[in-house]
């Protein structure tokens, strides 16, 4: 591979220097500074609210900047709206896709900026430009394919055709990678690399380590709103990496799995949902940690969601024994289940209300007395929630909206800890956290399970599958196609049930 | 980049995070500058008795407001309210003058009927999933239709008994009517529940993301209809007030209520996509509509220019909300 060159080439195109921005009770950013070359990726890294999204959207115009000066080829220049960005050539990719749902593939590409042919739309050029730039992706969907109809790995192709579809010299990726699954992160990788390969610089955010050190030629590190360094990738280990980030070292990120796993939880029978979950039977016992393996779209969610109560479907399910029957969330609530769900803006946040409501939402039963809400234990139980997920935020009142990715996740997890549950499910728990954070949330399950919990975990992240599960689920298709005990898995095994048939050998080839 | 900018820039968004944070600060400053104006501009305008029958002037719509303010939480809007009122207090006074009902059967009668139509705008909005802007339109229709089938003369023979809200007791020389209080201790009651109860936290919730609240455990069909029936019973109540106040059961009342409530529930800060607002917002909106109409009043400004300058107010007080949450 030649991702990580030894030494740096191409002209400077970006340089940031000295970048600070403050919102109300946060200093965002202060003395921050990076630079970006030709055909460059440079990796932005930092703990969750470090300050990465917001120096994006600084570059981006979606926020200007209270302090220092940015170049583009040595120009200094000023970004006060989008619409300034893009006409430097610099492009964003946000985590929260920005397409229009219901439109075409071509039509989004072509978003705002429609050629027309006399009085018309020229959609003869807007279909044949469409095809070669995902041609030049190396993409094979259809230009007048939904994009609602479209998986989020083909949707975030869209999204990089779109703005390849404008003068792009840097293009920026805010986590690009948390979307996807393991599968689909290898055609991520192939096009980031193709637009190098044509002298565009690019941004890159990501809390994944394996990543950066596949892909980045340079690493940029923030902590707490300040720049911490910059370094070649090839000059540094994946320790020193991670010891820049927290600013500690990291023993081990995964906690010794000690508990024995007791009586049968959850016994789930022939559960099946049109399409989607074909006869998935399985059993959870208290204190296991059941990892739930599979490429996106496998039918895993459906699956949990099922149990949860949030979809209609079949089967039959028990929980220590007894008849369960998952009505509605509500009742599984009541029957101690907990759900941490996938996308946590659509299904979890309420972004205009703050950290309290947000994380108590479930639990109020247990704080009211005489019908009221106790404010004072309810503070103590947030206090506590925010201390131990160390979630960063200006006060428990502050408006979630706010907060950064990975700490609005961390809010969502605090939501079902603050509940006693017997059954945890958790989909995607750590997407967009980082490393320390994470380390810190697989020691929270493991001391969950002492206590009996039994943990569903849906993950994408083969190592945290790895590392946090004892017994693996692998789904294909809606079904369960293997079992792995925790001391036969390995990510080939379970790529190559994941996968299925002949595609095994070149994802297992790449693990 | 000078220095000038730099300095401004984070005080300017103290400000509107202090707006955002406590989004009743605005409203309520509002109300005091108004105060003060008139003040400055009419001697009459600062008295106890003035602002006595200030309150007196809002409490029916400060009532419908409750009701409106709940409904616009949870991201709905309801149209109906002024209509329902009316239904009420022409079905309560009607029963007791044509029918020879006991007047606390018809009171109660009457309030029945309006949480029915509650509980119809809501299954309405939940069971089929209708707008509640359309639903509401729909019963609004019905509810003045009934209104007009049941009477079209103005019911003038009221008992005593249901004129009590529109009585006064004195604190020192100023008289206060009963019906101003009832309206404040309403507003305290849905104060009191909404940010203290699980419920309240439900409204709030299921407004800002149902999906979430349906994820979270939270019945959200279930708050929706006992949202829009609290509201309806609120609309009840406002139908009594409104015929303490003015001795008679009228059929043509309560047409402009649905505006009037949306005015003071909007000019209170809450926002119209849901989520995000307080209670108190719509007493002091309803109470900044009941002071300039009463001050341009006492300076001798005729009633089309207030209801001019209540529209100015409202496009002021939208745009400033919306321009705080669009600044970065
Ligand atoms: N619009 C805003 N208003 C107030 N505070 C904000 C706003 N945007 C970001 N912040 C704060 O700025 C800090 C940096 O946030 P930012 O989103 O840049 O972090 P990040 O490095 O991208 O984190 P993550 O890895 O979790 O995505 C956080 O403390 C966040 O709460
Ligand atoms: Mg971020």
């Amino acid at each position: 591979m030649t991702a990580t060159t030894a030494t740096p080439q191409g002209k400077v195109l970006l340089e940031m220097k000295d970048i600070g921005k403050s919102f109300p009770d946060v200093k965002a950013l202060q003395g921050v500074s990076l630079s970006v070359r030709e055909g460059e990726v440079l990796a932005l890294l930092g703990e969750n609210g470090a300050g990465k999204s917001t120096l994006i959207k600084i570059l981006s115009g979606a926020y200007t900047k209270d302090e220092g000066e940015i170049f583009f080829e040595g120009q200094p220049v000023t970004i006060r709206s989008p619409q300034d960005a893009q006409d430097l050539g610099i492009s964003t990719i946000y985590q929260e896709s920005n397409l229009a749902k219901d439109l075409t593939v071509a039509e989004n590409i072509f978003l705002g900026r429609l050629p027309a042919k006399g009085l018309l739309v020229d959609w003869e050029t807007v279909r044949k430009k469409s095809r070669e730039i995902l041609d030049r992706l190396g993409a094979t969907i259809s230009v007048d394919a939904i994009v609602s109809t479209l998986s989020v790995a083909e949707q975030q192709l869209v999204e990089i055709s779109k703005s390849l579809n404008r003068k792009t010299r840097i293009l920026i990726m805010d986590e690009p990678s948390a979307v996807l699954g393991e599968s689909d992160l290898e055609r991520l990788f192939q096009v980031v690399r193709s637009l190098q390969a044509e002298g565009i610089g690019i941004i890159y955010i990501s809390h994944r380590m394996r990543e950066i050190f596949e892909l980045a030629d340079e690493v940029t590190v923030l902590k707490d709103g300040r720049f911490v360094g910059t370094r070649r990738v090839a000059d540094v280990t994946m320790d020193e990496l991670v010891r820049l980030i927290i600013g500690r070292d990291l023993e081990d990120v995964f906690p010794r799995r000690e508990v024995v796993p007791g009586e049968v939880l959850l016994e789930v029978k022939n559960l099946r949902r049109a399409r989607l979950v074909h006869d998935v039977s399985f059993q959870l016992r208290a204190g296991e940690i059941l990892g739930f393996a599979g490429i996106t779209g496998s039918g895993r969610t459906e699956v949990v969601r099922a149990i949860f109560g949030a979809d209609a479907h079949g089967g039959e399910m028990r929980i220590s024994g007894k008849p369960y029957r998952a009505s509605s969330p509500t009742e599984a609530i009541r029957r101690g289940i907990a759900l941490v769900n996938e996308d946590r803006k659509a299904h979890g946040l309420f972004l205009k209300l703050d950290v309290t409501v947000n994380t108590t939402i479930a639990a109020l039963k247990g704080l009211c007395r005489a019908g009221f809400i106790q404010r004072a234990k309810e503070k103590a139980l947030v206090q506590k929630l925010i201390q131990d997920l160390r979630i960063k935020t200006p006060g428990a009142s502050s408006i979630v909206l706010n907060m950064s990715g990975g700490n609005q996740q961390k809010v969502i997890i605090s939501r079902w800890l603050a509940i006693d549950t017997r059954i945890l499910i958790m989909d995607e728990p750590t997407r967009g956290i980082d490393v320390g954070s994470k380390s810190e949330i697989y020691q929270i399950m493991n001391e969950l399970t002492k206590r009996g919990v039994g943990i569903i975990m849906i993950s994408s992240e083969l190592p945290e599958v790895l590392g946090m599960s004892d017994r693996i689920l692998v789904m294909r298709e809606g079904t369960i196609v293997g079992e792995l005990a925790r001391a036969d898995a390995s990510e080939e095994a379970i790529m190559k049930r994941a996968v299925g048939g002949d595609l095994a050998q070149g994802a297992a080839a790449r693990a | 980049m000078t220095a000038a900018p730099t300095a401004a820039a984070p005080r300017h968004s103290r400000i509107i995070d202090l707006l955002r944070g406590a989004p009743i600060l605005g409203p309520v400053a509002a109300l005091i500058l108004a105060c003060i104006f008139f003040a400055t501009q009419t001697d009459r305008f600062l008295s106890g008795a003035n602002f006595s029958l200030i309150l007196q002037q809002v409490m029916v719509v400060g009532t419908l407001a409750i009701g409106q303010e709940l409904v616009i939480l949870t991201g709905g809007i309801d149209l109906s309210n002024g209509m329902i009122m009316a239904l009420s207090s022409v079905l309560t006074t009607g029963l007791i003058a044509n029918s020879g009902v006991h007047p606390f059967l018809a009171v109660v009668l009457g309030l029945a009927v309006c949480v029915a139509f509650g509980v119809l705008n809501g299954w309405l909005t939940t069971a089929i999933g209708l707008p509640p802007f359309i639903v509401t339109l729909g019963t609004f229709n019905i509810a003045y239709a009934l209104v007009r089938i049941y009477t079209t003369a103005t019911i003038t023979s009221v008992p005593d008994s249901l004129l009590f809200f529109g009585n006064t007791f004195s604190i020192g020389s100023t008289e206060i009517t009963y019906g101003s209080i009832l309206m404040l201790v309403l507003f305290a009651i849905a104060w009191l529940v909404l940010g203290s109860t699980r419920a309240g936290r439900s409204v709030y919730a299921v407004g800002d993301n149902p999906e979430a609240a349906r994820l979270a455990g939270i019945r959200t069909s279930r708050v929706l209809v006992g949202v829009y029936a609290m509201a309806a019973l609120s609309y009840g109540i406002a139908g009594l007030l409104l015929v303490a106040r003015t001795g008679v059961g009228d059929p043509q009342a309560g047409q402009t209520g649905n505006l009037d409530s949306i005015t003071a529930v909007v000019l209170g800060g809450t926002s119209l996509l849901g989520g995000r607002g307080q209670i108190m917002g719509a007493l002091v909106g309803a109470l900044i509509v009941g002071v300039f109409r009463n001050g341009l009043q006492l300076m001798g400004v005729g009633s089309i220019y207030q209801v001019l300058i209540t529209g100015i107010l409202v496009i002021l007080a939208v745009s400033v909300d919306y321009l705080s949450h669009r600044a970065k």
